[in-house]
């Protein structure tokens, strides 16, 4: 079964950061070799002096009611689609701020108006580009620390090979903020003179800020020969912040990008360095290069000059590579002057005139995280041999090996036991009995939410009875960890910003759980924290389908929230001053094989809202298949778009014609974002215990400001 | 406050900030290995120390060489307060 993989080409690029606006301030900026790491004036601190950070010059701040991080993604999207009339397919993501500058600003004044907050999530950014390109299809958001844009462009990657869509805009973003700001430094991370990445004498990285989206296409691009050849993920599963001490977790990021690129390890002209500028990772990275590489090619960081945008550090880079290849040189790694005998890699010093057709980048982050991408020119590509099987496992289905939720009511057994007689489960269960089963010295850093999508992952496994556990994590949550978020933004605060807490900040990054996760089970694989508000879950499962290409490959696929006093009303708008908090989530252990009695679960349908939605959800869905098979409806609708929810499950009954019932999952778990995943594993559990027969379906509906089907049958 | 007195404190100061639930200031040997040892204190454990010590006793730790010396064990870490320490009395 031999399968062509399809060219991916990049049609279209947008890009602000320090360096400038658009590919031509930036080319002609990396060409001078200056950084432009300097003053913060994004914000006032309260301590002055500031460090040295890289601020985005031109940020039109005052331009609009949006946050900062939204407005440097709108202004490279409409930048990577100028001069096009096209409407991308699918608008990916890749951000770790979201909102979160504007929140320090709203808390700062301790403004309790919740619609002041609407922007707080991670997912608003990606709603808000979807939203100026007139893109209806999935806004999809992803947020795995610093290597958030070059996941975000990884899985754009896949979602075109696999034939899931043909136009895709994908990136990444952060704006500068407190929380990273302050939090970098509490972990002494930044360096007071400014980032000089590879250099004997770096002391750390320059936070910074920025915005890169290409437009990607299977569709031929005639004057644009640059394509993204392939990309490789993996996880360290090591340590929360640092890097594996020997980049084991990057080198096969490294080598698993140039397998799925179909190129030879030679074949590589240049590589751009994540090379943030701390010394840990650095190093890390620098031995995971001579790893890979029995003589690196010429490489260097572009972060002397830019800082270390974050969420859009693998983005811009991925913007710079196609300036390399198109414009022919290298950039110089800015700030570098003294070599390290341990890194021992002497990077470009000056930018370098030079032709060459392939470039790979790499991005590392926080719990672990590594990305890399292979950028290079067409006929590189068409000479290739396809090593990879994206094409060949895409027909084969997810299966569910194992599952667990947690809910008000308790454990999986306790919340089923209740979901059978129709009783509630809502509620915030005691965190002594979240945790029960996991071992106190490994969560006594864990606040509320990596426990329970710690224990949620545990649960799966052993209900699973395998002895081996999955190698990816693939996590939704539409707040992520709001505990450790609201800590360290208190301590930040009542201290006069002096004492920050580096617990709290290694806490509070999105990933921080899928990162656990990863450690406690040693999943060395793809490791994808999404975030997509009340559809959170659904993303993780998109995410799942889309990099678990390969047979042999198996996942964690989990969505939890944490119930939080503080923030769930402020940031939650299906919550209001009444509505009883509650939490918990849903998980499964899954595979990519057919398994004979086993239950799949298929992501069928996942659109904005607009006028004809309803029409188009059954038209996926096929009328007669599921007058034929749906034996039951599990039906999400938040309460914040009660109304609209409520009309779109009634016109959905009634040009279906379908008689079965429908559950209102949210009426047993409560109301919050990650409900969707223990309605999944109602859905599972109906089936496996024969409440429902088993030649029929189980369908779950999102509906809402996005519409969403997930479909549950038996094998 | 004594030697013996501050050793305590940061004890108590210890458990809580890193949350070590399943230990007492009993069971905390001062000369034993800080990081990295039985207790599993690691990188960012030590650094949310050096925040408490700079909030608590105004001393400030930021060369990784005194570092390293420093966090040897809870009892060097006492002992460094003590001698370095604005706000402590001797």
């Amino acid at each position: 079964m031999s399968s062509t993989i399809k060219n991916i080409y990049i049609a279209g690029i947008g890009v602000i950061s320090p360096l400038g606006c658009g590919l031509e301030a930036t080319e002609q900026a990396l060409k001078k070799n200056v950084s432009a790491i300097g003053s913060l004036t994004a914000f006032a601190v309260q301590q002055p002096p500031s460090l040295p950070v890289g601020q985005v010059q031109d940020c039109p701040d005052g331009f609009s009611p949006l946050p900062r991080t939204h407005n440097l993604a709108v202004i490279a999207a409409k930048q990577a689609l100028e001069n096009s009339a096209l409407i991308p397919d699918v608008v990916i993501l890749g951000t770790t701020t979201g909102g979160i500058l504007t929140t320090e600003n709203l808390l700062a004044e301790n403004v309790q108006e919740t619609g002041k907050y609407r922007y707080h999530g991670l997912t608003t950014v990606a709603e808000e580009v979807a939203k100026a390109v007139h893109c209806t299809g999935p806004a999809l958001t992803v947020s795995t620390a610093c290597s958030s844009g070059t996941v975000a462009i990884s899985m754009a990657v896949k979602m075109l090979q696999s034939g899931k869509a043909e136009w895709v805009l994908a990136g990444g973003v952060d704006s500068l903020c407190r929380l990273t700001y302050f939090g970098f430094n509490s972990l002494q991370l930044v360096d007071p003179e400014g980032s000089k990445p590879m250099d004997a004498n770096r002391q750390g990285m320059s936070v910074a800020e920025g915005a890169a989206i290409l437009l990607l296409t299977t569709t031929k691009q005639k004057n644009s020969p640059v394509q993204i050849l392939g990309c490789g993920l993996s996880c360290d599963a090591y340590h929360p912040a640092s890097p594996h001490p020997d980049g084991k977790g990057a080198a096969t990021a490294m080598k698993t990008a140039i397998q799925n690129s179909g190129i030879a390890v030679k074949d590589v002209d240049y590589i751009n360095l994540h090379g943030t500028g701390t010394p840990d990772n650095d190093l890390a990275e620098a031995k995971a290069v001579h790893t890979v590489f029995p003589t690196p090619p010429p490489l260097s960081s572009i972060k002397g000059a830019t800082g270390h945008g974050l969420a859009a550090s693998g983005a811009i880079e991925a913007a710079i590579a196609t300036i390399c290849l198109n414009k022919n040189f290298l950039p110089a790694n800015t700030g570098f002057k003294i070599p390290d005998p341990n890194c021992d890699l002497i990077p470009v010093l000056q930018p370098d005139p030079r032709q060459i057709s392939v470039v790979l980048s790499n991005s590392f982050g926080f719990g672990g995280n590594n990305a890399c991408l292979v950028i290079g020119k067409a006929e590189k590509h068409s000479a290739a041999i396809p090593t990879d099987k994206s094409a060949t496992g895409k027909s084969v289905p997810l299966t569910i090996l194992g599952k667990a939720c947690i809910t008000g009511a308790g454990h999986t057994k306790e919340s089923m036991d209740k979901f059978v007689k129709l009783e509630a489960l809502a509620g915030v269960l005691d965190q002594k009995i979240v945790s029960q089963q996991l071992p106190v010295r490994k969560i006594r850093r864990l606040k509320r939410f990596s426990r329970i999508a710690l224990a949620l992952a545990a649960a799966a496994k052993e209900d699973s009875g395998l002895e081996q556990a999955p190698d990816s994590v693939f996590l939704g949550s539409a707040w992520g960890a709001l505990s450790e978020t609201y800590n360290f933004l208190d301590k930040l605060q009542s201290s006069k910003e002096k004492f920050p807490s580096p617990i709290d900040f290694v806490g509070s990054v999105h990933n921080s759980a899928a990162g656990q996760i990863a450690i406690m089970y040693r999943a060395t694989g793809a490791n994808v924290t999404s975030s997509g508000g009340n559809y959170s879950f659904e993303q993780a499962l998109l995410a799942a389908d889309s990099f678990l290409d390969d047979t042999s490959s198996s996942a964690f696929v989990l969505a939890a929230d944490e119930a939080h006093e503080q923030f769930s009303r402020l940031f939650d708008p299906s919550l209001t001053e009444t509505t009883p908090l509650a939490d918990g989530g849903g998980s499964f252990y899954l595979c990519r094989k057919a398994i004979p009695g086993k239950i799949s679960v298929k992501l069928k349908f996942y659109q904005k809202q607009t006028e004809n939605i309803v029409e188009t959800l059954i038209a996926a869905l096929d009328k007669n298949a599921l007058r034929n098979d749906c034996a039951m409806i599990l039906a999400g609708i938040p309460a914040a778009d009660a109304n609209n929810g409520e009309k779109q499950l009634d016109s959905f009954m009634q040009k279906t014609g379908l008689d079965v019932p429908v559950i209102h999952y949210r009426k047993f778990t409560g109301e919050f974002a990650s409900a969707s995943s223990v309605a999944a594993v109602m859905a599972t559990h109906l089936l496996e215990e024969g409440i429902v027969k088993h030649d029929k379906k189980v369908l779950i509906v999102g509906f809402g400001i996005n519409v969403t089907a997930m479909e549950f049958s038996r094998q | 406050m004594n030697m013996n007195q501050l050793t305590e404190k940061l004890k108590i100061q210890l458990i809580e900030i890193l949350n070590l639930t399943d230990v007492t200031p009993e069971d905390f040997d001062e000369n034993a290995q800080l990081v990295g040892g039985d207790l599993g204190i690691d990188s960012i454990d030590v650094l949310e120390i050096v925040v408490m010590v700079e909030k608590e006793y105004g001393v400030v730790i930021n060369n990784k060489e005194i570092a390293e010396k420093v966090f040897t064990s809870l009892a060097t870490l006492a002992d460094f307060i003590r001698k370095t320490s604005p706000t402590l009395s001797s």
